[in-house]
């Protein structure tokens, strides 16, 4: 399978008077074509703020501290403004967090997208037009669509628009944050399954960003679950579910409870600050499978066998 | 107490305004011993239309009075009227949008009602009728009656957020655990308004003392209490521009100007620290 | 017996503004809804999605709203009643949990004045002494440690842990019927069992839950009753075994089938069925015409759209479809 991008050691901070927030603290990560990823972590895991630093759309007090994301051959974080600004939307779009909330109440659905478009590429109203119905179709949504008002619609049909408009201009990848999080479970399910058929429609990618580990079960190929700002483990998405290796990754697989068996367990302790991440490994606080290296060593995300990564002293290296 | 090293303009405008008080705090004990017991209001204790000179650092006016002293009076009375008219205004206002806020239904209306008819109404001219037609205007029915055409534009800005404060999840939980309205408004709603109300009384107090300014520059306005407008107001009047007198004249305005600056710099200064989104750092 | 709770043939109507100047509309938040609970402690869990009424329903119990028509009865006395005559004993035994951690603090003040002022409010200590040592202990029956936690501001704390002042509070307080609604859906996934394993715990100490939730698979985990709640009127009742195993409103099943599997191995075969009328909310019907599910149902018939159907004993449960 060929990488399509690349994040190398990526660390984004934010300035607060106590310091530096270190909330990604180097990630290093392949996407590969035509998958589907899930990003997998609870609240402060830093998930969000990667998909922020590999578009260059974080905002101060938050800053880009070091690192590479390489692209199409070139590192997006030296590109210019304006060049990136063109690779947006058309090669790397992205759906942020509660965007089904930000469509403008008072433009109708075809006009916001047309609008999007005329503003990324230079062609004629009536083909932009063409294009934004296109993507309703390709989103399962009927014409009709086009011609209401974001109000007219659920939550969920408006996220489904908020899909389509992200795959107007045919990108290489797609970025979704939290894509369904707000919605009713109907809605949850219909929404996940667009995105599963973006891949077999367009062969695009998707970079799935979720804390909630059943989504990525239902359309993810591979998993790569974060922690304190890293990453503690990838792999596919069956061998995550089957066979977890990491002790956090096991925590929060036996924390879902399901209507299969009537039993949830939560993991002890609470998530440690930004601020303040523990010495060596940052889950040995939490960790019942502790050890005394854990306490003075971080642990590098090692590649155990093809593709499976883990960031634990339990593993060794291949 | 960090504010003061994060935003030199708050910085500054606290200090300006601090060196007006002490001097307003300092005017009895200056002026009893310049003028030795005398008034500085007072006509003829001292040669008409004199300049400046060591006993008259600003010289005298065309009724042979210090100018120094006059303006040292009239800028204890001006910011007494903006600090009593603006604390009337302010309280006016915010009592009038709780109330209204919270309560909702007809007493909201009554008083939006109100409110409006009192903004819609030219409020200036009404002020100038009834200080021209009341008999005895003193400090307080002043400030009363500025603070009256104040309060209205403050109370209907407030009114909707107090409204959306009410829908909060921690004032339903007040409400579940036995608080009463009155506690509900006061204890909870009010004091995370502050700064909201800090604000509105800085505007009441530089709103109020224009429009007493604005009386005086009229002529309209009890002679007895010399503010810095009336002090302006009798230097135009007996053409102090063309004599010559220029501190006559830009005294008065320069300390006005000044007092509104201050004000608007402590704003200014306090939204630049403690505004989360024009926040450079965050964890304030 | 008295039931605790019971709430019969409650209608709550909003009225909004329209964009027509003539006609106001009406939305039916909740349609002759009816349901009680027993006196033993037991948790009752209400799943619906948004839209469906259960938050008015929560507003009602509470106090913190009026229904249009029906009755809330308490221990048999309508809720009227006891607003007029005995206000302090009601908030005393019925409480609530909110769903947002963030919100239910008042930024101004310290975390630990909600328990405070529970103490104040309630004379549950006779001096301040006894309060701090009853705060203190409801701390840690929590699991919060107190010499940490005491005297930080809210924002200084995280969700996990504002969540938990709310148990504390529940703990203080103890309730007779505790309303939490959508308790864990903001807390992270690895800190929910811990939070339900609580309730549990407070049913064993004799107080009964309300729980409310549009997630089947929490409902599932701690509750051992459940309604269905979907446009403002419930559509199934049960045992959780019965409802979850074996339901028998179109609904129901179309609320399963949706939850997603947390095993790759298990994926969704089939897909949602959308239709134009999907595209419409369905919070709030406008009319009380017909069943409210009709629109999304893979069964309807003629009659569903005319007429509303009763609720029927059917196996275990109660359900409300032409069906049966």
């Amino acid at each position: 399978m060929n990488s399509i991008l690349e994040i190398q050691d990526l660390r984004v901070y934010f300035r607060t008077i106590f310091g530096d927030a270190k909330s990604l603290d180097g990630v290093s990560l392949k996407v590969y074509e035509k998958e589907i990823l899930g990003i997998a972590g609870e609240s402060g895991c830093g998930k969000s703020t990667l998909v922020e630093g590999v578009l260059k759309l974080v905002k101060p007090p938050g800053y880009i501290h070091s690192g590479k994301v390489i692209y199409s051959e070139k590192n997006l974080l030296e590109l210019e403004e304006e060049e990136f600004r063109k690779l947006r939307w058309k090669e790397l779009s992205y759906i942020p967090q509660g965007s089904m909330n930000s469509l403008n109440p008072v433009i109708k659905i075809e006009e916001q997208m047309i609008d999007g478009i005329i503003s990324h590429i230079d062609i004629p109203y009536t083909e932009a037009k063409e294009i934004a119905l296109e993507a309703l179709n390709s989103a399962g949504l009927l014409p009709d669509v086009a011609q209401m008002f974001p109000h007219e619609l659920s939550g969920g049909m408006r996220q489904r628009v908020c899909i389509a408009m992200s795959v107007c201009l045919k990108p290489k990848i797609i970025f979704a944050d939290e894509p369904v999080t707000a919605l009713d479970v109907v809605m949850q399910k219909l929404n996940l399954q667009t995105i599963g058929e973006l891949k077999e429609r367009f062969g695009v990618t998707v970079v799935m960003v979720a804390h909630d580990m059943a989504w990525h079960a239902e359309v993810a190929d591979r998993i790569c679950i974060m922690y304190a700002g890293k990453i503690v483990e990838i792999g596919l998405a069956s061998d995550i579910f089957t066979e977890p290796l990491h002790p956090y990754t096991k925590g929060l697989l036996e924390a879902i409870p399901s209507l299969e068996r009537r039993f949830s367990k939560s993991i002890p302790g609470i998530a440690p600050s930004p601020l303040n991440w523990p010495n060596g490994c940052r889950f040995h606080p939490r960790c019942s499978n502790k050890m005394k290296v854990c306490e003075e060593i971080d642990p590098p995300l090692i590649e155990i066998e093809d593709s499976r990564f883990v960031a634990c002293h339990l593993y060794g290296g291949k | 107490m960090r504010i003061f090293k994060d935003s030199p303009k708050f910085t500054t405008g606290v200090i300006i305004i601090l060196v007006l008080l002490i001097i307003v705090f300092l005017e009895p004990t200056i002026n009893n011993y310049r003028l030795k017991g005398h008034s500085s209001t007072e006509i003829g204790l001292y040669d008409i239309s004199l300049l400046s000179s060591r006993e008259h650092p600003f010289g005298t006016d065309t009724y042979g009075r210090d100018v120094l002293s006059l303006i040292l009076t009239g800028l204890k009375y001006s910011l007494l009227i903006g600090f009593i008219a603006g604390s009337l205004a302010t309280i006016i206002a915010v009592v009038s949008a709780t109330i209204a806020g919270y309560k909702g239904g007809g007493i909201d209306t009554f008083i939006t009602t109100v409110s409006n008819a009192i903004l819609i109404i030219p409020s200036w001219p009404i002020l100038a009728i009834i200080v021209l037609f009341v008999r005895k205007v003193d400090l307080f029915f002043l400030s009363l009656i500025l603070a009256f055409f104040s309060w209205a534009g403050s109370s209907r800005q407030i009114k909707p957020q107090i409204s959306s404060l009410k829908e909060r999840p921690y004032v339903e939980l007040a409400r579940v655990t036995g608080f009463s309205d009155l506690e509900i408004m006061f204890k909870e709603i009010l004091p995370n308004f502050l700064p909201y109300i800090f604000v509105g009384f800085s505007y009441a107090v530089t709103g109020t003392m224009m429009a007493e300014t604005a009386l005086r520059l009229v002529g309209l306005g009890p002679a007895d209490i010399p503010s810095l407008g009336q002090v302006l107001n009798w230097a135009l009047y007996a053409g102090a521009l063309a004599q010559g007198h220029y501190f006559l004249v830009l005294t008065p305005i320069v300390i006005l100007i000044l007092i509104f600056v201050s004000i608007n710099l402590i704003n200014v200064g306090l939204d630049e620290v403690y505004n989360p989104r024009l926040k450079q750092i965050t964890g304030v | 017996m008295e039931n605790l709770l019971e709430l019969k043939n409650i209608t709550k109507i909003f009225r909004r503004a329209s964009f027509e100047f003539t006609r106001e509309r009406v939305v039916y938040a909740l349609n002759d809804v009816s349901f009680s609970m027993d006196t033993e402690p037991k948790i009752l869990a209400l799943v619906g999605e948004s839209g469906s009424g259960k938050t008015t329903i929560c507003k009602l119990i509470l106090a913190l709203e009026e229904s249009t028509s029906g009755e809330v009865r308490y221990k048999g006395i309508p809720l009227s009643k006891w607003l007029k005559e005995d206000l302090k004993e009601y908030r005393r035994e019925v409480q609530i949990i909110f769903q947002d951690p963030f919100e239910t603090f008042n930024p101004f003040y310290r975390a630990d004045r909600i328990l405070w002022t529970v103490i104040q409010k309630f004379n549950l200590a006779k001096d301040n002494n006894e309060a701090k040592s009853k705060i203190e202990e409801s701390l840690e029956a929590v699991g919060l440690r107190p010499k940490e936690i005491l005297g930080r501001y809210p924002h200084q704390l995280s969700g996990g842990e504002r969540q938990r002042f709310m148990l504390a509070r529940v703990y203080i307080l103890r309730p007779k019927l505790l309303v939490a609604d959508e308790p864990v859906s903001m807390l992270d996934a690895s800190l929910r069992a811990v939070f339900l394993d609580h309730l549990k715990d407070f049913k064993k100490n004799g107080i009964s839950c309300l729980y409310i939730t549009h997630d089947l698979n929490t409902a599932y985990y701690i509750s051992d009753y459940i309604i269905i709640i979907y446009a403002g009127k419930i559509l199934e009742k049960g045992t959780v075994e019965g409802v979850i195993r074996n339901p028998l409103h179109p609904y129901t099943k179309m609320l399963i089938n949706s939850i997603p599997i947390p095993d790759p191995n298990k994926r969704w075969k089939d897909k949602v069925n959308i239709d134009i009328t999907q595209l419409q909310k369905t919070s709030g019907r406008e009319t009380v015409k017909g069943c409210v599910f009709y629109n999304r149902c893979d069964y309807a018939m003629e009659k569903c759209k005319d007429s509303v159907p009763p609720m029927k004993k059917v196996e275990n449960q109660e359900v409300s479809c032409f069906l049966y």
